[in-house]
């Protein structure tokens, strides 16, 4: 009988007092195959309630993993035998190690993604592609909030001046417009947390800086804490903070 | 709520499964429409198989049993019991008039107590009739043609009372009834109904001479039998001739073509079954006595102790209305123990006697009928699950098109169970609407179905069910709502299974490649 060992993990270094986001030692690796890939080799970055921080950065190197790390839809690897442990909080919230069902609450509830390639759902209208969030983060009691969700949209769209094109499919839409009803449907929630992926990398230079309007008025208007993953450093110039991120580390903050 | 909202988005706009749908639809239709068929012509079957049998079968077959007029008036007594009759069933061999023998089985009946027990006079064939017969759109009957119609009523008359006129003017004689596929002297036509032709007799010499025979008008056949005394033993053949008053159509071929009714008390003097002196022991019926008065030798004067009283090898029975067939069949035994405790040691025994309902005896050709079914329900179910791959297939394709939008689901906050209820949800919409569909068509067809097989025959020249060939006139059909129900549940159950492993497949996926995905 072959006796197993456990090793102990070295305690992770506590969050800075008074962010809301925080991430400690964070370690990514991708297989591919056979072969493992590192992405994230131990990153460590807090986020203030209220901030904009733009992840700045080369492809590959790990800016989108961590905004996927940070918003609950992946998981960081197991620490290895005495390396720290790997942290995420939100607001207090260990998501590292939350379960399933808590994660998914937590990305139905506190955060609100934007994509690069907006992905929204190909049969489904405006209105619709904005409230199926709300859809989600209520189950059958959408029924009660139906009314106030739809309001809600429709304000978010009306905001955005995409209020007669609420019927519309994405296909009848510009790259800008779906972008912007991409942000509609991050935000029908009204997360804390607005995680952008290269939100501007499908758009021409004005709908671009358009859209970071958009998303600067956004952060005044409702306080929003906002991490943007790009490979622009124009776009990143529009953040509080600019983190940049090479070979799996953070070189400079 | 949002796997609801896909769901409908899917339907509407999706046509890969719109052609799964269709495939679940068509197999609906055809387990359905099958199964209604198989299912009425086993209907036919039963409500056919109780033409010449009633409702329950009191028998004690070969020698018979005495005192059943006893045992009638018990039973007549009985709540649950309409009426019952006397009956004997053997086996003869009749010769018909172009000289075939034929092996048949031969029944006396009462025909009063018979139709009671039976209704068998409503089963008579030659009748004149005012209207044609449902499938009989020509008007091609031979019975409708008002030339024959003093013929046909008096030989239906002829038929109920099972006599015939003596054409010399003398008493009506004892006739015969016989199956209408007995002698092959009746053709059955294109609409299902006969009409007589003349047979041919082939003579030694190669001469083929014209019978010109219509049996109920002036036919006659040999009838030979095998006397069993009472004792069991056989004793020696008898032959007699008997005239023909009509033919019956019971809807069971094997019955119409090997089925002969004769007048009871006729057959009882035939197999010396008739009430009858015991004749004493020792006696000797070649005994020859000398006779003063003539001075010749004489048969000696039979000796007898007692009457032997008549007996039939069979009583039938006919409940009242919505007694099953485990209550009739339970109140003649409690009858028949009753009655054999007035008779110890004269009648069977209530262990020994056998008590059969109409579903015993057509037993046989029932539970063919019913494995048939079942055979056939079993090829096409699997036939069917097909649909099934069918389903997965086309969900497995949707759900790779849609891995990225599976992928921002997730990111949106959307649980594995919540993604795989989206494509649960759609097979059981597809199956829904599938199953619906498919039970509405199949009913439509079913209810249709001979007005549609006639439009077939006489647009493309495609005749199925014909007449000539199949005993029922009109393809037997029945949809049973529960059937229907059964078949409905397994349309949405085959579209589940074909959705469930695509559904648990798009659970499994992991959310960030599911957006990267190109």
């Amino acid at each position: 009988m072959t006796a197993t060992t456990t090793h102990p993990e070295a305690p992770a270094s506590p969050p800075t007092h008074g962010s809301i986001l925080s991430v400690r030692d964070l370690r990514k690796t991708y297989k591919l195959g056979r072969v493992k890939v590192p992405v994230l080799h131990g990153v460590s970055l807090d986020v203030a309630p209220g901030e904009s921080v733009a992840i700045l950065g080369a492809s590959g190197s790990g800016k989108s993993t961590l905004l996927h790390l940070a918003g609950g839809l992946d998981r960081p690897d197991k620490a290895r035998k005495g390396a720290p442990r790997a942290q995420i909080t939100f607001d207090g919230r260990d998501i590292a190690r939350a379960g399933r069902g808590e994660l998914d609450r937590y990305r139905a509830r506190d955060v609100g993604f934007v994509f690069q390639f907006y992905h929204l759902l190909p049969e489904l209208s405006v209105l619709q592609n904005v409230t199926v969030g709300a859809m989600i983060r209520y189950g059958l009691g959408y029924a009660r909030s139906r009314g106030e969700s739809v309001a809600h949209a429709r304000e978010l769209l009306d905001a955005f001046g995409l209020g007669h094109r609420l019927r519309h499919r994405p296909k009848e839409l510009s790259g800008g417009e779906r972008q912007r009803v991409a942000i509609a449907r991050a935000l029908i929630n009204r997360p804390r947390l607005l995680l952008a992926d290269e939100p501007t990398g499908n758009l021409d230079a004005e709908t671009g800086a358009q859209i970071l309007d958009v998303l600067a008025d956004l952060r005044e208007k409702f306080g929003l804490t906002m991490l943007m993953v790009t490979h622009d450093a124009n776009v990143a110039q529009r953040a509080d903070r600019v983190v940049r991120l090479g070979d799996g580390l953070i070189q400079q903050d | 709520m949002y796997q609801a909202l896909l769901t409908r988005k899917y339907l509407t706009s999706k046509l890969m499964p719109l052609l799964a749908m269709i495939a679940v639809m068509l197999s609906v239709v055809t387990v359905l429409v099958t199964w209604s068929v198989m299912g009425g012509f086993l209907r036919s079957l039963l409500d056919s198989g109780r033409v010449l049998v009633g409702d329950v079968a009191i028998t004690w077959p070969a020698t018979g049993f005495a005192h059943y007029d006893d045992l009638i008036e018990m039973l007549e007594d009985d709540g649950l019991v309409v009426a019952s009759s006397p009956v004997i069933e053997a086996f003869a061999m009749i010769q018909l008039p172009d000289d075939r023998t034929e092996a048949i089985y031969v029944k006396g009946v009462d025909p009063a107590s018979f139709d009671r027990v039976t209704g068998f006079i409503d089963h008579l064939w030659w009748k004149p009739l005012d209207t044609p017969t449902r499938r009989d759109k020509d008007a091609i009957d031979w019975r409708l043609l008002p030339g024959n119609r003093d013929d046909l009523a008096r030989i239906f008359e002829n038929g109920t009372t099972m006599t015939r006129p003596d054409p010399d003017g003398g008493p009506d004689e004892p006739a015969a009834l016989l199956g209408i596929e007995v002698t092959d002297y009746n053709q059955r036509n294109s609409a299902g109904v006969y009409e007589p032709y003349s047979p041919a007799k082939a003579h030694p010499d190669g001469t083929i001479e014209d019978q010109n025979t219509f049996m109920p008008r002036s036919g006659r056949v040999t009838l030979t039998v095998l006397p069993i005394a009472k004792g069991g033993r056989l004793t020696e053949p008898v032959t007699r001739s008997i005239a023909i008053a009509n033919e019956f159509q019971s809807g069971i071929f094997e019955a119409d073509s090997k089925t002969m009714l004769v007048p009871l008390t006729w057959l009882q003097d035939m197999l010396d079954m008739d009430e009858g002196g015991t004749v004493a022991e020792g006696s000797n019926l070649l005994d020859l006595v000398f006779d003063p008065e003539t001075g010749e030798f004489v048969p000696a004067p039979i000796v007898t102790t007692g009457a032997a009283p008549a007996r039939v090898t069979t009583v039938l029975v006919r409940a009242q209305e919505g007694v099953t067939p485990d209550e009739i069949k339970a109140a003649c035994e409690r009858v028949y123990r009753e009655f054999a405790g007035k008779y110890p040691g004269q009648v069977p025994r209530p262990e020994s006697i056998q008590i059969q309902t109409w579903e015993d005896l057509n037993a046989t050709l029932v539970g063919a009928v019913k494995k048939e079914t079942g055979l056939v329900l079993f090829i096409f179910g699997i036939v069917c699950f097909t649909s099934v791959f069918l389903v997965l297939a086309i969900f497995w394709a949707m759900i790779n098109e849609k891995t990225r939008d599976i992928g921002v689901l997730r990111a949106l906050g959307a649980s594995t169970n919540g993604v795989a209820a989206i494509w649960l949800s759609y097979g059981f919409m597809l199956g829904l609407v599938g199953s619906t569909l498919g039970v509405i068509a199949a009913t439509l067809i079913v209810v249709n179905i001979n007005p549609i097989h006639e439009w077939l025959g006489e647009t493309f020249g495609l005749v199925v069910w014909d007449p000539r060939v199949y005993y029922f006139v009109e393809i037997p059909s029945e949809i049973v709502p529960f059937n229907a129900l059964i078949v409905f549940a397994a349309g949405i159950l085959t579209c589940l299974l074909g959705a469930a492993i695509p559904a648990f497949r798009s659970a499994r996926m992991d959310p960030v490649k599911s957006l990267r995905f190109e």
